[in-house]
C-alpha cells in the first residue's frame, strides 16, 4: 500500500469510530501539526484526529492498538522538545475539543477541567472565587493543562508553589488499550504506588490524559516585586545564595543577564537597566506585615552583595510590567535574530560562575551569541542561543553547541532538562545522563504501560543502540559499555 | 558515622536474586508494625541497611541533601538543624528510624498539607532493583524532568520496587517563629478547617482532637503574628499536640486496640464507624486539616476497607498483622493491573518485601 492509500484507509476506518469532520487527512489540514514549539523538527502524520468525547479516544486507541499504529498526542503544540512531534506512520491525536472547564470548585479549592484546557484559563475563572492555579509556564495563555502535566511544568513561581505535580490531585486517562482509569486522589495520597508522580511528567508515553483535577490555591493578598541589577552575573548568583541562606524562599527569583534583559527591555518597555550585566527579579508574597518583614530582609541581602540598582515595583501595574518583560524574554529574544533555540538544563546553584564562564567560551568556539535567563532560584537555565537557520551549516551547529551545553549540565551534577522536557530533542543526551541499566528500566517502565510501545514511540527514552551511536554512553570503572553492539 | 556499604548490598542482594530468594529489607525496624506479614515468607533473608549510613552531600543553600538510607533520621534532622533547615514533611521521628524506611513507607506528619509528602520533597534516588541492577533516578537538582520520575514512585513504595540506597531531598528553611491556637468546636466536624485553608495564612498544621481544634502557624514573625491576631484562639504552649501526631505516640493512640489510618478528601464527612463486637464504639481524631483520620477500633480488616471505599478513600493499618490480614486497602481494575506491572518491571520475581504492601500485586 502507497502512504497515500494507507492514509486513505486509515482515515475511512478511524471516520467509522469519530465525526467525520474530526478526522483531517489533506496535506493543508495537516501542515499545523507538523511541529511543535521546537520547529526544527517537523514530520506530516498519516492522519490527524480531533476526539471531542472520552468515548472517542478510547476507540481511537483501541483501534490504534488492535492494528498496531502508533499514537502521538497533542495539546497546544507549545512543547520545546519536539514531545508531540507526529509519527509519520501515526495518528496526531488532537486535544484541543477537550476545552471545558468540568467543575469549579471554590468551597473545597479545586477544578476538574479537560485536558485541552489553557494553563491561564484555569487562574482566569478560579480568581474571582479569590483562588489560582500556581503553576505558571511564560507560556501560560496557550499552552493546555494536559500538556503541563505530560512534561511536569513549571514556572516562575515554582520555586515556592512546586512544579505541576505538586498541583494535581488527579488525572483520568485513556490507556492504549483504550481502558480509561483515574489515578490519584482528592485526599493527600492514594492507596499502592504513586502513579500520578509517573505519570506526570511521562511525556504522552504511558496513557493519553482526558481529565484533571488541578488543586487551588488561595490568591497570596499581596505580592511585591524587588529587581535589583549587578556589574557581574556571579555577584547576581550569589545574591541568589544569599537569600536563600537567609532563610527566604521567594515567590519567584529569576535572573536574566545582558543580552536578555536588553532584549526584554526592547520588546516590552518595562524599565529594566540596560546597563546592568544582570538582573534579578524577586518576588516576595504572602500577608502584608509578611511581605514588608521580608522585603527589608532581601534588600539587605542585595545590598550586601553590592547591587547597584534596586528597586521595587510601586504598583501592580509596574509588577506585572516587569513580569512581563521576563515572561517575554524569549520572544524579545527571538527579535534580535532570525532564529533562536532555548536550552533548558538544570545545575547546581553553586557551579553558575563555571558554567557561566564555559559557556562563554563555547559561544565564542561555536560563533554564536547566547542571551541567559534563569529561574534562579532553582538552578534551572535557560539559555538562548541566536542562529540564522537560513545561513547554511548554522542549524547544526546550534544544535551541537545545545547539546554541548547540555552535557556540561550533566557533568557539574545537574539535568539535561529542568521542565521542557526529553522529547526527541535530547534524546542523546539522555545517553550521557543515564547508564545502560537505568535506561533499561526507563523502558520497562514504558511497557508496564504499553507493552508494544505505541504511544509516542522513539521518544524520551534512547535505545541502547541509538547510544553506542552517539558513542557517549558512560563509561564504568574503565570498562566500553555494552560491547556486544556494533559501532556505527 | 559514616560507611558506604554499597558493594556489600549489590553483592548480597544480586546472591539472593540468583537464588531468587526472598528478602526483607530492614532500616531501623522501626516500622515493623506496618505492612502485612503473610506465612508464606517465613523464610526471606534479611538485608539490613544499618550499615549504609552518613550524609553523602549537604549544601544548605542548595536546599537538597543526600544521605545514606541507612542514616538516623534524628542525625538527619539534627544536620538539618544546625544549619537552621528542615525536612517539610515533617515525618514521624520513631526510634530508630532510618532515612530509608521513612521515605520506603513514604510517611508525612502533620505539615503534609501544607508543606507537602515525603514524595513531594524527593529529588532523586540509587536504587538496587529485584534483578540485582544498580540504577540512579532523578539528581540532585529541584528541577528535574530527564526520564520518568521513578524517584517519587519509589516513596511509599514499601521497597517493592528497589532497595534505597541514596535518596537526595529537597530541603527548607526552619520557620522563624511557631506557635499553636486552640478552639473549642462541635465533635467530627472539619469545615472550620476546611474553610481555613481556602485562606491565605501561614498555616502549617491543624487537627481536631474531641472538641479542641488545633492550629499551627509558622513563618516569618511578622506574618505569624498578624495571623494569630487574626484567628483568635487561645495560644497553646508547647509543640503539643504535633509532635504526638507526628510520632504516633499522643494520647490518643494509647487506646489498646489496632490504629488505622483513612485518607480521604478533607471535606469527607464524618465516616459512620460501627462499634466493635463488645459494644465499645471506635474513636476517630482528624489531623491534616480533616485529609487523616485516626481510628482506634477492633474491626476486621475488611470492614474499614469498605467504609474508606464507600467515601472514597483509602485505609491503612497501623498496627501488626491482625490473622494475616492485609494491612493496606486493595486495590482492584486497571490501576491494579497498571501497578502488578510496575511492580514486575521492577522486581519481577517478587523477591523483596514480598507481601508486605500490597499481596494482591505479588500473586
Ligand atoms: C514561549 C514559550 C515559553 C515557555 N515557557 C515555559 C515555562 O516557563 N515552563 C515550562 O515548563 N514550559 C514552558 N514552555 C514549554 C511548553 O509550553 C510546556 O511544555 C507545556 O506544558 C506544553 O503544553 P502543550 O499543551 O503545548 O503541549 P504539547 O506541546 O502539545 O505537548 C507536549 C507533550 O505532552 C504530550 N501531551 C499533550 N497533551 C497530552 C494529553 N492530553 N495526554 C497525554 N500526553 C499529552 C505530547 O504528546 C507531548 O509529548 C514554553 C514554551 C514556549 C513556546
Amino acid at each position: 500500500m502507497s502512504r497515500l492509500e494507507k492514509r486513505q484507509e486509515f482515515a475511512n476506518q478511524l471516520r467509522a469510530l469519530v465525526p467525520q469532520g474530526q478526522v483531517l487527512q489533506s496535506d493543508e489540514d495537516l501542515r499545523p501539526y507538523e511541529s511543535d514549539g521546537l520547529t526544527v523538527f517537523k514530520a506530516s502524520p498519516l492522519v490527524v484526529v480531533l476526539p471531542a468525547t472520552v468515548a472517542e479516544v478510547q476507540a481511537v486507541l483501541k483501534w490504534a492498538s488492535k492494528n498496531s499504529v502508533p499514537v502521538v498526542a497533542r495539546g497546544a503544540g507549545t512543547g520545546l522538545s519536539g514531545g508531540a512531534l507526529p509519527h509519520e506512520e501515526g495518528i496526531l491525536l488532537g486535544l484541543a475539543k477537550f476545552n471545558q472547564i468540568l467543575e469549579l470548585n471554590s468551597e473545597h479549592g479545586f477544578a476538574r477541567v479537560q485536558p485541552g484546557v489553557r494553563n491561564l484559563a484555569i487562574s482566569d475563572a478560579a480568581r474571582p472565587h479569590g483562588l489560582y492555579y500556581a503553576p505558571d509556564p511564560s507560556s501560560q495563555i496557550a499552552c493546555t493543562i494536559g500538556g503541563n502535566v505530560a512534561e511536569n511544568s513549571g514556572g516562575v513561581h515554582c520555586l515556592k508553589y512546586g512544579l505541576t505535580v505538586h498541583n494535581v490531585l488527579a488525572v483520568t486517562v485513556v490507556t492504549i488499550d483504550g481502558e480509561l482509569v483515574t489515578i490519584g486522589a482528592m485526599g493527600c495520597d492514594n492507596a499502592g504506588y504513586d502513579l500520578m508522580a509517573l505519570l506526570t511528567g511521562s511525556e504522552g508515553m504511558l496513557a493519553v490524559t482526558v481529565e484533571v483535577t488541578v488543586k487551588l490555591l488561595p490568591v497570596p493578598p499581596v505580592a511585591k516585586l524587588v529587581m535589583a541589577a549587578f556589574d557581574s552575573v556571579e555577584s547576581a548568583g550569589d545574591a541568589v545564595g544569599k537569600v536563600i541562606a537567609e532563610g527566604i524562599i521567594p515567590a519567584g527569583l529569576e535572573l536574566m543577564d545582558s543580552p536578555a534583559i536588553k532584549a526584554a527591555e526592547a520588546f516590552a518597555h518595562c524599565g529594566y537597566p540596560t546597563d546592568a550585566a544582570a538582573v534579578l527579579l524577586c518576588e516576595l508574597d504572602g500577608t502584608q506585615a509578611e511581605v514588608e518583614a521580608q522585603i527589608g530582609r532581601v534588600s539587605d541581602v542585595f545590598n550586601a552583595c553590592a547591587a547597584t540598582q534596586l528597586h521595587t515595583a510601586q504598583t501592580e501595574e509596574e509588577r506585572l510590567l516587569l513580569w512581563k518583560g521576563r515572561k517575554s524574554a524569549f520572544p524579545a529574544v527571538g527579535r534580535l535574530s532570525p532564529d533562536y533555540y532555548c536550552i533548558d538544563g538544570t545545575i547546581p546553584r553553586r557551579e553558575l560562575s563555571k558554567v557561566l564562564s564555559r559557556m562563554d567560551e563555547l559561544s565564542k568556539e561555536f560563533n554564536l551569541r547566547i542571551a541567559n535567563v534563569f529561574h534562579a532560584g532553582d538552578g534551572n537555565l535557560h539559555p538562548l542561543i541566536l542562529y540564522d537557520a537560513s545561513v547554511e551549516g548554522e542549524t547544526e551547529r546550534t544544535e551541537q553547541l545545545g547539546s554541548q551545553i547540555l552535557q556540561l549540565c550533566v557533568e557539574v551534577g545537574g539535568t539535561v532538562t529542568g521542565e521542557h522536557g526529553v522529547g526527541v530533542e535530547k534524546i542523546n543526551e539522555m545517553c550521557v545522563q543515564f547508564d545502560e541499566a537505568t535506561l533499561q528500566q526507563f523502558h520497562s517502565v514504558k511497557a508496564a504501560f504499553d507493552p508494544v510501545g505505541l504511544l509516542n514511540p522513539g521518544k524520551v527514552v534512547p535505545t541502547l543502540q541509538r547510544c553506542a551511536e552517539f558513542g557517549a554512553l558512560h563509561v564504568h570503572h574503565g570498562q566500553v559499555p555494552h560491547p556486544d553492539i556494533e559501532r556505527f | 558515622m559514616t560507611n558506604d556499604a554499597s558493594n556489600e548490598l549489590l553483592g548480597s542482594v544480586r546472591e539472593h536474586v540468583v537464588n531468587e530468594q526472598p528478602m526483607h529489607i530492614v532500616g531501623g525496624n522501626s516500622k515493623a508494625f506496618l505492612g502485612c506479614k503473610l506465612s508464606d515468607v517465613d523464610d526471606a533473608a534479611t538485608v539490613s541497611l544499618n550499615n549504609h549510613v552518613g550524609v553523602v552531600n549537604y549544601e544548605p543553600t542548595e536546599l537538597v541533601f543526600t544521605a545514606r538510607s541507612g542514616t538516623l533520621l534524628s542525625d538527619v534532622v539534627q544536620t538539618l538543624k544546625q544549619s537552621g533547615q528542615q525536612l517539610p514533611f515533617e515525618p514521624p521521628q520513631l526510634p530508630g528510624a532510618t532515612l530509608g524506611g521513612t521515605l520506603a513507607c513514604g510517611l508525612s506528619g502533620p505539615a503534609r498539607p501544607y508543606g507537602g509528602a515525603a514524595r513531594d520533597h524527593t529529588l532523586g534516588v540509587r536504587v538496587i532493583n529485584g534483578k540485582g541492577e544498580l540504577l540512579r533516578f532523578g539528581g540532585e537538582v529541584m528541577k528535574n524532568v530527564a526520564g520518568y520520575d521513578v524517584s517519587r514512585v519509589q516513596v511509599g513504595a514499601y521497597g517493592t520496587l528497589g532497595l534505597l540506597l541514596e535518596v537526595s531531598l529537597k530541603v527548607l528553611p526552619l520557620p522563624e517563629t511557631t506557635l499553636t491556637l486552640a478552639f473549642e468546636q462541635n465533635e467530627h466536624d472539619t469545615t472550620p478547617m476546611v474553610q481555613l485553608a481556602r485562606r491565605f495564612l501561614p498555616v502549617t498544621a491543624a487537627a481536631l482532637i474531641g472538641r479542641t481544634r488545633y492550629i499551627r502557624l509558622a513563618g516569618s514573625d511578622a506574618g505569624v503574628q498578624a495571623a494569630a491576631k487574626e484567628l483568635g484562639g487561645e495560644r497553646v504552649v508547647d509543640n503539643e499536640p504535633w509532635q504526638g501526631l507526628r510520632d504516633l505516640n499522643h494520647e490518643f493512640f494509647n487506646d489498646p486496640r489496632p490504629t488505622w489510618r483513612i485518607s480521604c478528601a478533607d471535606y469527607t464527612p464524618a465516616l459512620t464507624i460501627p462499634n466493635d463486637e463488645d459494644g465499645q464504639p471506635a474513636k476517630v481524631l482528624y489531623d491534616w486539616g480533616g485529609a487523616q483520620r485516626w481510628i482506634k477500633t477492633s474491626l476486621a480488616s475488611h470492614a474499614l476497607f469498605e467504609i474508606a471505599a464507600n467515601a472514597n478513600a483509602h485505609a491503612t493499618r497501623f498496627s501488626t498483622a491482625m490473622n494475616n490480614e492485609p494491612s493496606h486497602q486493595p486495590i482492584s481494575g486497571v490501576s491494579a493491573r497498571l501497578q502488578r506491572e510496575l511492580r514486575t518491571s521492577f522486581d519481577p520475581l517478587r523477591l523483596f518485601n514480598r507481601s508486605r504492601f500490597h499481596p494482591e500485586l505479588d500473586s
